[in-house]
């Protein structure tokens, strides 16, 4: 072993980790080099500093921080759950309300010319969407809120896919 | 860590995920000395360690549903934490990080020290050097780059084993090893030069 490898087997030699063989080794470049000696002695001594500091360490935390901390935290935790909620909520309104109003412009005739464009195309390739919207066609208005499940997100697609703004039916 | 300690964060981890009252104060009770610590020992600056805290305690509250439980909870928010450090450093120039390379030790080609070695280990034992000694480290590894720095406070400032060290950082154990070692073998140099300009000034 030289002084090379020495110093890069240190790490495993301070902590006790390393193979006894190799260990007796490195004693035994130690007991012969003067440098290694000091090198060795003065990285212990490092590590053990470094040790001391770590004890220094408190877990602290300023009063004033941890106090806007917890109340910051807190009042997020809190509103973050209730947020989302909300919001999922409102969006599934809005939508439920949107598909019931273009069922019953649907049902009254009253659709606007693009929107009954692109429901004419979609129902063309859709039996589903076809057969319901020919049912509905001059029923005047259907039962609030039954528009089935199998046809609602259909609605919604054709909803986005109209340009942004167009109202759906006529006034 | 303890057996305790593992079934302490288990009930945590379940109780944030039902949104049990009283989950929220028991997660800061347990953690937020913790993470303002780290926080601090990384980003060194108090506004922005509360920041980071809060950023910290928000993802682990919004994550808790999706946390998968493969590694410890504790390690988890560790690598939370440290993550958030370390894009907020990114956001900004540290310009005064050295080279660690100008720092390790310099052999011949024949693997001999190249230049004499001073052994001061007697003298730091002899003298009340010691506070002044751990200003000097706290300096030196604040000058480290983050790379370095980061892999010393978990496992020497810290405490955490260089297993827990990799699981937090993402890294093998003997990545972990080989950077704390060459930020030991920094220190030692930063150290001896420090002492020996002492001597000669």
């Amino acid at each position: 072993m030289n002084c090379k490898e020495l110093a890069y087997m240190l790490a495993d030699y301070c902590d006790g980790s390393m193979d006894p063989r190799l260990r007796e080794e490195l004693d035994d470049h130690l007991s012969r080099c003067e440098p290694c000696m000091a090198f060795t002695k003065t990285f212990r001594t490092t590590c053990a500093e470094t040790r001391k500091l770590r004890e220094d360490i408190e877990y602290t935390i300023p009063p004033e921080v941890c106090e806007r901390l917890q109340a910051f935290v807190r009042a997020a935790a809190l509103k973050y759950p209730e947020k989302v909620r909300e919001y999922r909520d409102q969006v599934e309104r809005d939508r439920r309300e949107k598909v019931a109003g273009l069922v019953g412009a649907a049902a009254a005739g009253k659709l606007s010319p693009a929107t009954e464009l692109v429901i004419e195309s979609h129902c063309a390739a859709c039996p589903g969407c076809r057969d319901y919207f020919d049912a509905l066609r001059g029923t005047g208005a259907p039962k609030a809120g039954d528009t089935p499940e199998g046809i609602r997100p259909h609605v919604i697609a054709l909803m986005q896919s109209l340009p942004p703004g167009e109202e759906f039916f006529l006034a | 860590m303890s057996a305790e300690r593992w079934k302490d964060d288990e009930a945590l981890l379940e109780s944030l995920r039902k949104g049990a009252p009283g989950a929220v104060d028991e997660l800061l009770r347990l953690y937020q000395g913790k993470i303002f610590n780290l926080a601090m020992s990384i980003l060194k600056n108090e506004s922005d360690a509360e920041e980071a805290a809060q950023d910290v305690f928000m993802t682990v509250i919004r994550k808790a549903d999706t946390f998968q439980g493969n590694s410890a909870f504790y390690s988890w928010i560790y690598r939370i934490c440290v993550n958030t450090c370390l894009m907020r450093l990114r956001g900004k120039r540290r310009n005064e990080t050295v080279s660690i390379e100008e720092f390790m030790p310099v052999f011949t080609d024949e693997g001999m020290h190249a230049s004499p070695m001073d052994d001061w280990s007697k003298e730091v034992e002899r003298n009340a050097l010691n506070e002044e000694l751990g200003r000097m480290i706290r300096k030196y590894t604040e000058e480290l780059s983050d790379k370095y720095r980061v892999v010393f406070v978990l496992s020497d400032v810290e405490g955490l084993s260089n297993e827990e060290t990799a699981k937090i950082l993402g890294l093998t154990v003997p990545a972990i090893k080989s950077r704390l070692h060459r930020a030991r073998l920094y220190l030692r140099e930063q150290l001896s030069r420090y002492l020996l300009e002492g001597k000669a000034g």
